[in-house]
This record gives C-alpha cells, sequence and structure tokens, in this order.
C-alpha cells in the first residue's frame, strides 16, 4: 500500500495526483468486510460531492452499503470498468480497483483525514 | 438507554411498507445514539413486497405473481419478499458493538439464536453452509451462507429456506432486515408460494409470532451477555412526525423505480 495515501474512517482512500485531482477507493479491510460483493453504483462525471456524503453503493450477498466521499470537489473521472469486474477490488484495492477522481473544492480537506499509521489503529480496534 | 448491556426491543402494529422502512431508518439512528442493539417487530397492513435495494424495477414489474401487490424498496440489500405471513424484524447496532463488524457476525448471532429457538420449539433448522451465486428475484430462492433451511422443499428434494436477512451498512451504524417464513403466503398461487415452518415437515400446532419474537430476542441478549428492555409502547409512538417525514421518501416513485 502506498504511503501517500489518506483514509477516512469510513474506510475510503485518497491519493492526491500531480495532476491537482485525488483519486479515490476503498480500503482493503472494507473489502474484506463486504465479501462476495455483486452489484456497485458509481456517480456520474460532472456530480459534485460534500465531504462524508454518499457517493455510490456497493452490494454484497448480504449487504448494501454506502460509499462516502472523503472529500468535497467535483467527479472528473468515473473507473466506468469496475462496476462489471468488481473482482478487481479485492485483487488490486489501492491501484486498478479505484473508484472516482475528485477535482477538490478544498485540498486542505485532506489533512483532516486518517494516515497509514492511524488507518491500520483504527481498523486493528474495529470488531470482527 | 440502551449500551452494551442492553437490547431495547419494540414490538409495533401493522403499517404499510413505507411507514415501516421510514421506521427502520429511525431505529438506526436510535442504536446510533444509544449504542446498543435496537430490535424492532411489525406486521404488514395488507400483503406486501419489499424489493432489494439493488433490484430492478422492470424485474419486479415482470413477475406477474405479484402483480397488483404494493412494493415497498428496502434499504438493505437481498432479494424481494412477500411480507405477511412472516415474523419481519429489523435489528440495528453501532459498527462499534461487538456484532457491527462484519455483515456476517451479525446475521450468524441473530440466526444461530434462533436455530435455538426453533429447535426448543420443536423444529429442526440449520444454517445454510453454501451459498447459491444468482440473481434470484425472491429472497426465498437465494441462498446465502448462514440462511436457515429446514425439511424438504416442495419437491421432496432440497431444504426450505426459512428466513433470510440482509443489511445496510451506514457511516456508523447497521440496519439489518429479516423474515422468518412462518407459512406460506395465501395471496400468492400454490406454484410460486415459498413454504413456510408450518408447511414443512415438524411438529404441528403452528407457531405464535410474537410469542416466539420474545423468546428469540430473550435468547439474543443471553448471547450478548445483556439483558433485554422490552418497550411497553411502540416504536413509532413520540417518533410519528419522523416516521412520517421519512416515509415520504419510501412513497416516492423515483425511490421505488430508482434501480
Amino acid at each position: 500500500m502506498a504511503a501517500d495515501l489518506k483514509f477516512a474512517k469510513t474506510h475510503e482512500w485518497v491519493r492526491p495526483e500531480t495532476t491537482g485531482v485525488a483519486t479515490v477507493g476503498i480500503s482493503s479491510y472494507a473489502v474484506e468486510a463486504l465479501t462476495d460483493l455483486v452489484f456497485m453504483q458509481l456517480p456520474a462525471v460532472g456530480k459534485r460531492v460534500k465531504a462524508g456524503e454518499s457517493l455510490g453503493e456497493i452490494e454484497s450477498v448480504k449487504a448494501v452499503s454506502d460509499v462516502y466521499a472523503p472529500i468535497s470537489g467535483e467527479i472528473v473521472e468515473v473507473n466506468t470498468a469496475l462496476p462489471g469486474k468488481l473482482e478487481t477490488l479485492g485483487q488490486d484495492p489501492y491501484g486498478e480497483g479505484w473508484l472516482v477522481r475528485i477535482k477538490p473544492d478544498d485540498p486542505a480537506e485532506l489533512d483532516r483525514l486518517l494516515d497509514r499509521a492511524d488507518y491500520d489503529k483504527l481498523v486493528g480496534s474495529q470488531p470482527h | 438507554m440502551a449500551g452494551l448491556s442492553t437490547v431495547a426491543v419494540w414490538w409495533d402494529p401493522p403499517a404499510d411498507g413505507p411507514t415501516n422502512m421510514a421506521a427502520d431508518e429511525c431505529l438506526a439512528a436510535e442504536a446510533d445514539s444509544t449504542g446498543g442493539l435496537c430490535v424492532r417487530f411489525y406486521g404488514w397492513s395488507q400483503t406486501t413486497i419489499s424489493l432489494g435495494g439493488f433490484q430492478g424495477i422492470a424485474e419486479a414489474r415482470a413477475v406477474e405473481a405479484i402483480r397488483g401487490l404494493p412494493l415497498v424498496r428496502r434499504p438493505s440489500g437481498g432479494g424481494a419478499i412477500v411480507h405477511g405471513s412472516d415474523l419481519t424484524y429489523a435489528a440495528a447496532v453501532p459498527k462499534s458493538h461487538p456484532w457491527g463488524g462484519t455483515p456476517q457476525v451479525l446475521y450468524d448471532a441473530l440466526h444461530g439464536a434462533m436455530v435455538e429457538e426453533l429447535a426448543a420449539r420443536g423444529v429442526v433448522a440449520w444454517p445454510e453452509e453454501v451459498a447459491r451465486v444468482g440473481a434470484d428475484f425472491f429472497c426465498f430462492d437465494r441462498r446465502a451462507v448462514g440462511d436457515l433451511v429446514m425439511g424438504a422443499g416442495a419437491a421432496g428434494g432440497a431444504p426450505a429456506k426459512i428466513m433470510g436477512s440482509a443489511q445496510r451498512r451506514l457511516a456508523g451504524v447497521v440496519l439489518q432486515h429479516g423474515s422468518l417464513l412462518l407459512v406460506g403466503n395465501p395471496d400468492l398461487r400454490d406454484d410460486v408460494r415459498h413454504p413456510g415452518i408450518a408447511d414443512l415437515p415438524g411438529p404441528r400446532g403452528g407457531i405464535d409470532a410474537e410469542d416466539l419474537s420474545r423468546t428469540w430476542v430473550a435468547r439474543i441478549a443471553t448471547a450478548l451477555g445483556a439483558r433485554v428492555s422490552g418497550q411497553a409502547a411502540p416504536f413509532m409512538r413520540g417518533r410519528e412526525d419522523r416516521v412520517s417525514e421519512l416515509a415520504a421518501r419510501f412513497r416516492e416513485e423515483w425511490w421505488t423505480a430508482r434501480r
């Protein structure tokens, strides 16, 4: 897992890109916890999201889970191949399994997210 | 009120689908604020189809057997359920709760307690061990690990599913919907009706749904090392305005037809 990732407590990761946008995905912990993913819905390009708002939904055999926007901004790119290849989320959650790219409204919002060490601590304390 | 040491339980009178889904969203908020397991048992004012959160409306409208029955879309996943002859429950726990971690934990805890309770009543049911991946329309045609099955199906073959549950996992709280099929729903034709406990080989005499709910939830509390806090008033009492406000969304065509 790249060290430059930031994490939301709701298990989304964010990677700031040199182009000024931020790539968003969900953590390997979240993917493993959900198990047997069957459907995913992602937002359309151009949609505006606020940090903490739902930006999409994932269905596993037993559960529908919201994916929350870790930062505010405009969706500028969507991984449209992902809903048809959900196994990618398990195989490469921090690479090919990215969900969307967001043009941040306020890059300082990234500073309010967890770094990897703090996220690992959070995950370690979660009930299983 | 609740906390880890308490299981708060409400019994609500029959209501329509949108009202029930709205009340369950309030139940999730209640669990989030109290930190404990909250359970609501409820009925339906008429036979109602609840669709899983991701099921397509076109698929639902193509099922001739349910045409004319009211539809409501659940926030939770899974397949369609024909409510009216089942024991319906909603359970909610914060994700920080010992049963709020991965989806299977809460599923297994509640279903395991039901296996014990049914066994005490002479009904032998057990958790499904192998999932059957597919997109069957009805929940009771699907098989997920932990679903409860019993007896033999109509053809005398595979055991029939009698209990299934599905979750909505929100930012801080898990809402689980579940249904125990007590008897096949008389509003469906024989060829599409799923058998309930009373239709399958086992002890005769029927099961009183409210009595079962009380003894089941006592076993749930025991498994959690908690006590049951049974609420005398219905959950909706005092929450009428909020439930009504949330129910408006579940009545909207855009919500029902959003997939």
